[in-house]
């Protein structure tokens, strides 16, 4: 996949402090995770030890432990603590792959192609997180979707706005892998509870659509 | 209080949610553990007697022996003085007695595809692993719907018979593949959950303590 730049992973809420999650971006699994300091992090979704998913795992202050052996990893994804040989000096060449991570506008942001750190970090409006969706249909047929849904929709990168009904959410494109997408969608914090949670409906309504045709093919 | 008798397996589902909400209201019960996988005793004549559809949990108390899990879970939290988990007000009720039915009889399909998946007990596989998909995603809907509401747990601001009802299938889930990662607000609410006094474990579910 040829993408570069910022694409949003998750909701900044979605991320609580001492919480991790796991995801992808294109096809490669992510771990996002919050230390208790209420930093994010996103670092390849893999133990260096066993290769177990560091996203099962959980969060202790500014380390991330591994669910499967307890293998323990700081901020800078250096591994300095190993359970089983409490003792031991861990080397320090054992590491779990970092990318460059940013919070914009209710989201968090990995960069594209992984492993590349910008200088820039992403541009986004101030808004409040309403919830991530999940769809299971690739990104264009999303895109699509919206396009038949909604009005005046305007794209920059992996943002979206677009007025539905009577709010202009915008919405965080992330394209997991070639069958799965989410929208990260986020409003003006101004936005009544009532107007939210029509935006919920018409985004379920969506998914639905999207997914409908998809799913008729698969049987 | 009389004794309470729980005729138990560690690693069924729906006796841990008895041993959980026994737990979060401070309640002791005595168990009996049961030899459910491989023995197959909950059909062993003496079970049978106890419980003719030959399935676990089963709660004897002293004026009756109770075999619906829902059943189960209700009696236990009207027996907690401060009914903790029960709320006052009639629409929260209902809407834990709706859930409280999801949790007992929808959901009861991802204790199916949990089994086939790690018990190898024979079953369509892939149907009820979408089955289960599609109703953790109903959870998902109106748990993001309560977050706009400003109301943490499924029933209400408050925890509830509810929530301790449909959390093992979502704890659970990744035993048969079904990730967290398209979860973000039940895992949000999972983490309110085990937050609750009284919380406890079973095998499958970390604890993170
Ligand atoms: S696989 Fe992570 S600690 Fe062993």
């Amino acid at each position: 996949m040829s993408e570069t730049g910022w694409v949003p992973i998750a909701l900044s809420r979605c991320i609580a402090p001492g919480t991790s999650a796991g995801t992808a971006v294109h096809g490669a699994e992510i771990v996002v995770w919050r230390d208790t300091g209420g930093k994010a992090h996103a670092w390849e979704d893999r133990c260096p030890h066993r290769g177990m998913k560091m996203s099962f795992g959980f969060v202790r202050g500014d380390h991330i432990a591994c669910l499967y052996h307890g293998w323990e990893y700081d901020e800078t994804g250096t591994c300095r603590y190993i359970p089983a040989h409490p003792d031991l000096e861990v080397p320090p060449s054992i590491c779990v792959t970092r990318y460059a991570v940013a919070e914009a506008g209710g989201m968090i942001w990995t960069a594209l192609p992984l492993g590349e750190m910008p200088e820039v970090g992403p541009n986004a409006p101030e808004m409040d997180g309403l919830r991530s969706l999940y769809i299971d249909a690739p990104l264009d047929a999303v895109l699509a979707g919206l396009h038949t849904l909604a009005l005046q929709v305007t794209q920059t990168g992996s943002l979206i706005t677009a007025t539905l009904g009577e709010t202009r959410p915008t919405l965080g494109l992330h394209s997991i892998d070639a069958d799965h997408s989410a929208l990260h969608i986020t409003l003006p914090s101004d936005t009544p509870t009532a107007i939210r949670l029509s935006l919920l409906d018409q985004l379920a309504t969506l998914r639905r659509d999207v997914e409908a045709p998809l799913k008729e093919t698969a049987q | 209080m009389t004794q309470l008798v729980l005729h138990n397996y560690d690693l069924d589902d729906a006796c841990y949610r008895v041993r959980l909400v026994a737990s979060c209201c401070d309640l002791s019960v005595e168990l009996r553990n049961v030899d459910m996988f491989p023995g197959m005793e909950q059909v062993s004549p003496p079970y049978l007697t106890l419980n003719p559809l030959g399935r676990l949990p089963i709660l004897e108390t002293a004026e009756a022996t109770l075999r619906q899990t829902g059943a189960i879970l209700l009696y236990l939290a009207g027996l907690d003085p401060q009914k903790r988990l029960l709320p006052t007000d009639t629409s929260e009720l209902a809407q834990m007695t709706d859930w409280l039915f999801f949790a007992e009889h929808d959901l009861s399909v991802a204790t199916t595809a949990r089994a086939i998946s790690i018990m190898d007990v024979p079953g369509d596989g892939p149907a009820t692993l979408a089955q289960t998909r599609a109703l953790l995603r109903i959870m998902e809907d109106h748990m993001s719907a309560q977050d706009v509401k400003g109301l943490g747990f499924f029933a209400g601001a408050e925890i509830t018979l509810a929530d301790l009802a449909l959390f093992p299938a979502f704890a659970l889930s990744r035993d048969c593949n079904i990730d967290h990662d398209a979860f973000p607000a039940l895992r949000l609410w999972a983490r309110r959950v085990r937050a609750t006094p009284g919380f406890i474990v079973m095998p499958g579910i970390p604890d993170y303590h």
